[in-house]
């Protein structure tokens, strides 16, 4: 990958990651923190659920942001943490109402506009996503703006704009943090891995892993990206840790059905078990946020097809992309069969 | 806050943050003079030092200019770079002098190391700056001095890494014995690029982030930008927009007690803009050490007066009450207080100076 200017070491941004929420967090349960440091520590403790796989992680920081929201009700700032923590969830339409409500208590037009650019995106609704995302670049090429453009042309497959605005990020990208450029390779990776150029996915996820070495993520798709070219039992030894230390369903999920494909019977089994219970509690709680995950699961390794398509459509429900209709006429094909 | 958080870089990556940079004669050894740059606002325990980044300090000799109204520098510079190693039990680090010797130290050991004419300690330290931020930002949006008896200090029981250099002025930096001090942090590799640089607390954040009276550039956050200057030489392009951010802001604090102090000139700049573009601390050798100096160097300048102290700043400095008496009645009216007078910890006269580091929630270790 490009851009292979000096880097702070992936291990030392996760260690400061955590100093940064270590250092805030007491302040927020004692109820010291301003509004700035609580939406901070929102983000911060979001963003270490995303690298390190943790939805545990997701939940506390939607936690602070609802209680933020109840103590601060007409500060802007409050509904955009939440809004982002709803669109985390896949609470889409209730993402877009506090942005709309944070819009007309003078959250600026330009930050509003990002937020629901994504949530557009997530919604499969890519034109008005696209329109956002140009608007905000044109307005300022920035790594942000740029790189939020590589993220929507990868889901839509045009692979020469995302290279090319990959590229653009790159050279845009004036930090040291390793965070914000693997969260870019994972990107591509996504797209390269929905070409079927797995290679060039590979490649991206390695990048991604390099920069940040507990990127959780780009490890669960690297080892998927390994198994389909045939190096399953190094995709196998990968997942484990993940599959042991996450609390995220995917990993194990991923786990039975290498495992499953390798003829390990009574491993699939155990890890079957372990992801279709955690699944079946998550989608008990928040069906509109594991849906997809939940119905790709019982569809492979969970051998339900019935439960996959009943939450297939579900996820179609709440996301009408062209991911989401797939997944549901894979699902209805597996079950007539 | 002093510069914690100053701009979108910063706060994008805190690692790069410098806070707070100090410069003073060594309490207990004239000889030798104390810097000091503190980076990463609200260090949590596991914070470490970047590999990625070079900590800068940099010092040139400077006099009062010929027509004694500025500061002349001198070209020739003395360069501290401290860079870090990557992860491992205990962080290395390794501090290049001006004459290219490298000294190297372990993060976090309290007497550091030492070599000839040289004491360097780099590690998590208690935060030493102070002051009443909330309340500062609505003096900011009220328009109306909003300080109270007693006031909250965010910044209560924090920690943030630390760098302290104790140098034999007279062997290591070239001239003086007056001198310029600038801390920057710099991504390394072959081309460095400035990420972040800070001369004198509560320049980008109390004096100039507020946009709100600045009718040349209304909407510019102007921070990053600056940041990315050197402190020596300012890009000609944008010293108009730094003059007109300090010219506006100045006057928005002359205002608070509501006479006039600092008159402006016939184009509208305020006295201290200038002296103010000028970021670096000064520092004079010569003259003893004292607790209560910053500034003084500045002032005597504008008063066409020799100045009578060591200037430089003090890590316990009561700095916002300075700053905020110097902005709103140029020292002639009562001292405006932030509420705010301590640290949970002072710093102590012998090195590393800064107080160790406070246990999580905030009570000293």
């Amino acid at each position: 990958m490009m851009n292979e200017r000096p880097l702070t070491d992936g291990k030392i941004a996760l260690l400061n990651l955590n100093a940064q929420i270590d250092a805030l967090e007491p302040e927020v349960r004692r109820g010291y923190a301003s509004v700035e440091m609580r939406v901070g520590l929102v983000e911060l403790i979001s963003l270490h659920g995303q690298i390190v796989g943790r939805i545990a992680d997701y939940e506390r920081a939607e936690e602070i942001a609802e209680q933020l929201v109840s103590d601060a009700p007409t500060d802007p700032r409050t509904l955009l943490a939440r809004a982002r923590m709803h669109a985390v969830f896949h609470r889409f339409s209730d993402a877009l109402a506090d942005l709309d409500r944070a819009e007309r208590l003078s959250l600026d037009a330009e930050t509003a506009n990002g937020e629901r650019a994504a949530i557009f995106q997530a919604l499969g609704r890519y034109d008005e996503s696209l329109a956002l995302r140009e608007q905000a670049a044109q307005r300022r090429e920035s790594f942000e703006t740029l790189a939020a453009l590589v993220g929507l042309h990868s889901e839509r497959g045009e692979i020469e704009a995302a290279e090319r605005q990959y590229e653009q990020s790159c050279r845009r990208y004036r930090g040291v943090s390793p965070i914000p450029l693997a969260l870019l390779d994972f990107q591509l990776g996504l797209m390269w891995m929905d070409e079927g150029r797995l290679e060039e996915a590979r490649s991206s996820f390695e990048a991604a892993q390099r920069r940040v070495p507990a990127y959780a993520q780009a490890r669960g798709h690297l080892a998927e990206v390994e198994a389909q070219m045939g190096a399953v039992d190094s995709a196998i030894s990968r997942l484990y840790s993940l599959a042991v230390f996450s609390d995220d369903p995917d990993y194990a999920a991923q786990l039975a059905s290498m495992l499953q494909k390798a003829g390990r019977d009574e491993q699939y089994q155990h890890w079957r078990w372990q992801a279709a219970s955690r699944y079946d509690q998550l989608i008990a709680r928040r069906p509109e946020a594991f849906a997809d995950h939940a119905a790709e699961f019982w569809l492979a390794a969970g051998a339900d097809p019935d439960k996959a398509v009943r939450l297939a459509r579900m996820n179609l429900e709440v996301r009408n992309t062209p991911r989401a209709r797939a997944l549901l006429a894979q699902a209805i094909a597996a079950k007539v069969s | 806050m002093s510069d914690h958080i100053s701009g979108p870089r910063a706060i994008a990556d805190p690692v790069i943050d410098i806070t707070d940079v100090y410069a003073f004669p060594c309490p207990e050894s004239p000889q030798h003079l104390v810097l000091i740059m503190n980076v990463f606002p609200y260090a949590g325990p596991s914070a470490l030092f970047s590999d990625a980044v070079i900590y800068r300090l940099r010092v040139r000799s400077v006099s009062i200019a010929p027509e004694g109204r500025s500061f002349a520098v001198a070209a020739d510079e003395s360069i501290f770079d401290f860079t870090f190693s990557g992860p491992q039990l205990v962080q290395e680090g390794r501090c290049m002098l001006p004459n290219g010797d490298v000294v190297t130290f372990r993060v976090n050991e309290e007497n550091g190391a030492s070599v000839r004419g040289l004491q360097v300690f780099a590690g998590q330290r208690s935060d030493p700056f102070f002051l009443d931020g909330p309340m500062a930002e609505r003096t900011i949006a009220t328009r109306q001095l909003a300080f109270k008896e007693v006031g909250s200090d965010r910044l209560y029981g924090k920690n943030v890494l630390g760098i302290a250099l104790r140098i034999e002025w007279t062997t290591l930096l070239k001239g003086g014995p007056m001198f310029a001090v600038v801390g920057e942090t710099l991504s390394a590799g072959k081309r460095p690029v400035r990420l972040e640089r800070v001369g004198r607390p509560e320049i980008k954040n109390i004096t100039l982030s507020a946009k709100i009276f600045d009718t040349v550039n209304r909407d510019l956050e102007i921070r990053d930008i600056y940041n990315e200057e050197d402190a020596f030489s300012l890009f000609k392009h944008y010293v108009g927009a730094y003059r007109a951010r300090f010219n506006a802001n100045l006057a928005f604090f002359d205002t608070l007690d509501g006479k006039v102090d600092w008159p402006l000139d016939e184009h509208g700049n305020h006295p201290l803009t200038e002296l103010l573009l000028s970021d670096f601390l000064v520092v004079d050798v010569s003259k003893p050490f004292s607790e209560t100096s910053y500034f003084e160097i500045e002032l005597a300048l504008l008063e066409g007066r020799a100045h009578a102290t060591c200037g430089g700043r003090w890590l316990n400095e009561d700095l916002v009450d300075t700053l905020l008496t110097l902005y709103v009645n140029a020292g002639k009216g009562p001292r405006i207080r932030d509420g705010v007078d301590a640290p949970i910890a002072w710093s102590s006269k012998a090195f590393p100076y800064m107080a160790p580091p406070n246990r999580p929630g905030g009570s000293q270790s």
